[in-house]
């Protein structure tokens, strides 16, 4: 005898499966992750020197470059464009159809209805990922490397994405009057955060998109993971306050304002998590090893004032290469951006555009490099700890492979949307 | 006995309902008339919590309400929609397979509840009433879009289903079904109880009082 939680799962995996957005996804996944694939394996392959070309210089090849982020960046644009359709329609028609009046009054909590739709969206988009899952066998089996820590590193990061995608149409649709109006505020918070990286293009971002790049390049940060966490629950616990009719708008405005003050406090908390951890194989997010033993001899405070706008590659380029590390390595990093404007092309000279200030101790030095042994070696000095050597570390080798995408076209443009097509045909004659 | 008080439901400026007031009797059969209008579905909402109350109070055993107007599910067969909800509820294995017979629903078990007429997915929303434990059951309409036979034989199945103890609190446009069935009225007009007791209390029939207070 199945319990009233599993009698919720079976009946949101029917409503699924009987949504024609959820097997136009399938379909689609096919061709599009297979596009990203194999022009992600052509490209990857041209560097390597295939067809008697110059190769690029080995250490750049990381299959995690090459391979992996451009071809799960396929569901990046599903997770973005087509999902939360899927999403909506599984919450919007039982509002419409009368089917949540009977559910609210039945066995099951609202937690265990929104959990069981939860369950099933996730796992629905998990299936929804089996082209991707055959591009890494494909890609193993053409001989490629994949570094385990990388890959599961990346899948996390799609995975709060997802979570993340999923909350909000939830919430949209428990919102909205009807599904049409989800969709338009689900697709307008997309262009909003989009909007938003544009404009205001942070250090420490915590937009989707921005917040997918920082596992992309391999990193783990714990305030990242909480943020996307914290949103995400945040959206369910909107739909909870939204989805029962018979609420006053007093009781959906003060749930409201719980909700999101709540939320913004665990989005402060989250923020604060220094904890953070370097997962690429070619270490691209550390310093050198020498480096960085001589780093975490330094306890003082460093406060770093640097006078450079938000959009000056300079700035990605120093956050990249040596303050995101920094902050990894030392116990105290504060980090305050001076300058004036948000272009630094009209600030005067006097306004020290272009200065970065590092203060330790009651000691300072200012320098405008970004590279990081020079920047590396500076601190050791400011701090008066040993300056590292340079090694004799072996470098990152890479991986190149001069293999084309054999059997890809196939497999993801014809094999899988026959498939898919195939098994609509058969369920839904079955369910007929 | 069971007794609401003093429920009160505006609109906006629109006032719906005022100081609606009555009793529930366990095991009685009890229907809410009233012309067009005059406040029973909303009524039937706020009692369920389906739409908030602005004053009064029920004080009620746990019941489920069945809205009329519904079509939930509508991608679903009715096989599984009874089979759900028969499992969700935890009713007796085969309850569900005996009200699709009893309601004649045996030919449509394998038709989408969006293709059902308007009374074949009456009779499948009264089977999946019938299908919770509730003690009360509140069904909006429940004869609307029968005709005169299926009527009838629904009527029996709730007046056996009341025999055995549940209480049904029918919400009746036709008078004449109100009157067949029901052990007691309640007359609501503009929103005010303007009525209640047995269909027998007005000598001239329920079409006169109704005629007469409303």
């Amino acid at each position: 005898m199945r319990s009233p939680s599993a009698w919720l799962v079976v009946k949101e995996f029917r409503e699924l499966f009987r949504s024609r957005a959820y097997w136009l996804l399938l379909l689609m996944m096919g061709p599009l992750a297979g596009n990203s694939f194999i022009s992600a394996v052509n490209l990857y392959a041209e560097a390597s020197g295939v067809g008697g070309g110059p190769a690029a210089l080995s250490q750049g090849l990381s299959p995690l470059d090459g391979i992996l982020v451009p071809f799960f960046g396929a569901y990046d644009i599903a997770v973005t464009l087509l999902f939360p359709f899927v999403v909506i329609r599984l919450v919007a028609a039982e509002k419409e159809n009368g089917a949540l009046k009977l559910m609210l009054q039945g066995p099951a909590s609202l937690g265990s209805i929104l959990s069981a739709k939860l369950f099933v969206l996730v796992a629905g988009w998990t299936l929804a990922w089996t082209p991707g899952w055959l591009g890494l066998l494909l890609w193993k089996a053409y001989g490629g490397s994949i570094y385990a820590p990388e890959l599961l590193n990346l899948l996390l990061g799609h995975f709060l994405r997802v979570l993340l995608s999923t909350g909000v149409a939830v919430a949209a649709a428990a919102l909205a009057v009807n599904a049409s109006s989800a969709a338009i505020v689900t697709l307008g918070f997309t262009v909003g955060t989009w909007v938003l990286d544009f404009v205001a293009p942070g250090r420490v971002s915590y937009t989707p998109t921005a917040a997918l790049r920082t596992f992309e390049q391999g990193q783990l940060r714990l305030s990242m993971v909480l943020v996307q966490l914290t949103i995400a629950g945040a959206c369910l616990a909107l739909a909870a306050v939204w989805l029962p009719p018979g609420r006053t708008t007093k009781a959906r405005t003060w749930g409201t304002a719980g909700v999101l003050l709540a939320a913004s406090l665990l989005v402060l908390l989250g923020t604060q998590a220094r904890p953070a951890w370097d997962l690429s194989e070619n270490r691209r997010n550390s310093f050198a090893p020498a480096a960085e033993a001589a780093l975490r001899q330094i306890r003082a405070p460093l406060h770093v004032t640097v006078y450079l706008a938000q959009e000056d590659p300079r700035l990605m380029d120093l956050d990249r290469g040596f303050l995101s590390k920094l902050e990894r390595v030392l116990p105290t990093v504060e980090i305050r951006n001076a300058a004036q404007s948000r272009s630094g092309l009209f600030e005067s000279p006097g306004d020290h555009y272009g200065e970065v200030w590092y203060e330790m101790a009651g000691r300072k030095t200012m320098s405008r490099s970004t590279i990081e042994p020079v920047l590396a070696e500076m601190l050791c000095q400011l701090a008066g700890v040993p300056v590292p050597v340079n090694s004799e570390d072996t470098p990152f080798a890479g991986h190149p492979l001069p293999v084309r995408p054999v059997g890809a076209a196939w497999l993801f443009q014809a094999i899988w949307p026959g498939a898919v097509a195939l098994a609509w045909w058969l369920h839904f004659r079955i369910g007929r | 006995m069971h007794r609401v008080s003093g429920i009160a439901k505006r609109f906006g400026s629109n006032v719906v309902l005022h100081d609606v007031s009555f009793t529930v009797l366990p095991g009685e059969v009890l229907g809410l008339i009233g012309p067009n209008g005059s406040g029973k579905t909303t009524l039937f909402e706020c009692l369920a919590g389906m739409l908030p109350m602005d004053a009064g109070h029920a004080d009620l055993p746990p019941f489920f309400y069945m809205p009329d107007g519904i079509r939930p599910w509508d991608g679903q067969q009715v096989g599984w929609v009874l089979k759900f909800f028969e499992g969700l509820h935890g009713a007796p294995a085969g309850r569900a397979s005996e009200l699709a017979d009893t309601l004649k629903l045996r030919p449509f078990e394998s038709t989408q509840v969006g293709s059902l007429s308007k009374g074949e997915l009456k009779r499948l929303l009264l089977a999946m009433a019938l299908l919770t434990p509730h003690p009360l059951l509140l069904l909006d309409e429940p004869f609307d879009g029968l005709d005169f036979r299926q009527t009838r034989e629904v009527m029996t199945l709730l007046r056996s289903v009341a025999a055995q103890g549940r209480t049904l609190f029918l919400s009746i446009h036709q008078l004449t079904d109100a009157a067949r069935i029901c052990d007691r009225v309640i007359l609501l007009s503009g929103g005010h109880v303007v009525g209640e007791g047995p269909p027998a209390q007005w000598p001239d029939g329920l079409e006169a009082a109704f005629l007469a207070l409303t």
